[in-house]
């Protein structure tokens, strides 16, 4: 049920070496792999970044956590996949790899299907050991160091902080509706609860005003902050060598427009048709557990 | 509703070897618990914080449903039901009103759990007017809910559970945070919810309230019952008061130090021990009282 509703993706605490790099280190490969991923058709190297990601996660110990934040890619991916084999993102003509009843399989957007689900799950998978391995404050402390002001950094920082709060408040809020017997389900039952929660809000950011500005909050001087962040050598090292390497592969990929490899990498026949029914069968299972969910509810 | 009800014969509450375990964390809040209420009884729930008394009140209408064990309230098992469905049956007085109210005015707000149940219209009519009088809401009618003070806003909250008429009302902590006005006011409640036969459960840290209205006391530690007797028994229990990091009222502790070593009753409200002061005096030789006047 809603009531005990945790952040699915949170700081895993931990002491290995990733979480003890810099912040600012894990965030330049973090933005690193999201350029490089978008600069490149090249399936080698998607993939190779995910499963470089995948490495990670049990030196970080996250492996499991990781996981099942990954869940999502599988609506996600299942549908990309079926629908670029029955409706390819390229441009015509097709060529007709089997007949499924009245669907036909195309094998020209199996490739872009690879490279578009690549990309995301590269990008995923490294931005949630990021965001597994990393404690918010240390990434804000390391956000002042790079002189982003301190009022705007404080204002991201409360605000990750009150999600979780708010999640929690819906929980609560619903079931106090759902006992004195409100009916209905979707969009119409939880409307109700916006009131209270928007009141809520509110009367929280103002007493947080109030009493942050009795505490001296925007005097000036420099702020300090309570965990240190040590830009070490290694640091450097690790956020320089994320620099080059992107900076190295996107411009190749640019010069050779976009790298890709489709012409080269041919999918047999029977790969397609057994890509699309692993896909499509995947998809509709989650659709269907959807269903059966939001009826049982 | 209540006739169906009271035809199962059994009980209000009816709680066999509940545990309750929290899916985030693998909390246990609740250890197989046992409970047995009575139609019509009042009971008192008092516990250190997390010793379980909110989880187990959830457990009475259908918002948690036990992790194994059974929970049957008015012979319907909450496991197969959902909280809507057991809305009718259990009314549930929310912590903090700001969770239960949104509707535009105060009068809507109370319309709308009876209308939820299906009560016909002109029966909500004279039950929301019922409860405007008896919780001095006039005057707040027309008001946005969110606009009155909070203790008035702790009274519609209330108010709006008992415009619903469920045979059992539990109340989260009625009376924390709450002026004078109110908990007289709560307290004047109590005893019509006794006069009319309604189960009441009351989870609180309001020693004094519960000495006035409840019957019955359980005491939760750790996720376990560990006591259930009147108020009397375990207010003077300075045991289980020490063991349970809980306070008697005050009232009850001095009648403990005073009057009770003499014989006379573990008060549980001032009226009590200042009567029983006042005949012991009257019963005292007169110099006792001279001397007193002459100080
Ligand atoms: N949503 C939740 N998720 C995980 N654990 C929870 C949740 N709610 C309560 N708990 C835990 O369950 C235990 C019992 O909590 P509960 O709220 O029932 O205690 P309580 O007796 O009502 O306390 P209080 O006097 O503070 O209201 C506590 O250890 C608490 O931390
Ligand atoms: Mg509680």
């Amino acid at each position: 049920m809603s009531m005990q509703a945790a952040l699915p993706i949170a700081m895993i605490p931990g002491n290995s070496i990733i979480h003890r790099i810099n912040p600012l280190a894990k965030l330049v490969w973090v933005v690193g792999y999201v350029v490089l991923a978008f600069s490149t058709q090249n399936i080698i190297i998607l993939y190779s970044m995910a499963a470089f990601a995948l490495l990670l996660a049990p030196i970080a110990g996250v492996t499991r956590p990781l996981l099942k934040g990954a869940l999502i890619l599988v609506p996600v991916g299942s549908s990309l996949l079926a629908l670029q084999i029955i409706a390819p993102a390229v441009e015509r003509p097709w060529t007709i790899v089997d007949q499924l009843g009245p669907l036909s399989l195309y094998g020209d957007g199996v490739y872009y299907g690879f490279v578009l689900l690549g990309r995301i799950v590269a990008s995923l998978l490294l931005a949630l050991i990021m965001v597994m391995t990393t404690h918010p404050s240390d990434l804000f402390t390391s956000f002042a160091k790079l002189k982003v002001p301190y009022t705007l950094n404080f204002m991201l920082a409360m605000t990750l902080q009150l999600i979780p709060v708010f999640q929690r408040e819906v929980g609560i809020i619903m079931s106090a509706q759902k006992s004195r017997g409100m009916k209905g389900s979707g969009f119409s039952a939880v409307l109700p609860s916006f009131v209270p929660v928007f009141v809520g809000a509110i009367e929280r950011v103002q007493q947080l005003s109030i009493s942050l500005e009795s505490r001296g909050f925007g005097s000036n001087g420099i702020k300090t902050s309570y965990r240190q962040v040590k830009g070490r050598p290694s640091d450097w090292v690790i956020g320089i060598i994320g620099v080059l390497v992107v900076a190295y592969l996107s411009t190749i990929s640019i010069m050779r427009g976009t790298w890709s490899l489709a012409t080269e990498i041919t999918f047999s026949p029977l790969f397609v048709l057994v890509t699309f029914l692993v896909a499509a069968s995947l998809f509709a299972c989650v659709v269907l557990a959807a269903v059966l969910f939001s009826f049982k509810k | 509703m209540a006739e169906t009800i009271q035809g199962q014969g059994g009980l209000a509450i009816d709680v066999r070897q509940a545990r309750y375990v929290y899916p985030s964390g693998n909390v246990v809040a609740l250890g197989g618990v046992d409970l047995a209420v009575e139609h019509g009884e009042i009971i008192g729930i008092i516990g250190q914080n997390g010793s379980g008394k909110t989880t187990l009140t959830k457990l009475f209408n259908g918002l948690l449903k036990p992790t194994s064990g059974s929970v049957i309230i008015n012979g319907i098992d909450t496991a197969k039901r959902t909280v809507q469905q057991m809305a009718p049956h259990v009314g549930y007085v929310f912590q903090n009103p700001n969770h239960q109210l949104f509707a535009r005015t105060v009068q809507m707000e109370l319309e709308f759990g009876p209308r939820n149940i299906g009560v016909p219209e002109d029966q909500i009519a004279e039950r929301v007017a019922e409860a405007v009088e008896f919780f001095g809401l006039q005057e707040f009618v027309e008001e946005h809910p969110y606009r009155v003070s909070f203790p008035v806003r702790k009274l519609v909250g209330i108010a709006s559970i008992v415009a619903m008429r469920p045979p059992i009302i539990i109340f989260d902590e009625p009376s924390t945070g709450q002026d004078h006005n109110t908990t007289h006011i709560i307290n004047g409640l109590m005893r019509r919810l006794r006069e009319q036969g309604t189960t009441v459960v009351c989870v609180s840290h309001d020693m004094p309230l519960l000495a006035d209205v409840v019957e019955r006391v359980i005491v939760m530690k750790s996720t376990e019952i560990i006591a259930d007797a009147s108020p009397r028994e375990v207010f003077a229990d300075k045991a289980l008061m020490a063991r349970t990091n809980l306070q008697a009222p005050q009232v009850t502790e001095i009648a403990l130090e005073t009057v009770v070593p003499l014989g006379g009753p573990v008060a549980l409200t001032t009226e009590e021990l200042a009567a029983d002061i006042a005949s012991r005096a009257g019963s005292k030789s007169k110099t006792s009282r001279s001397s007193a006047t002459v100080r």
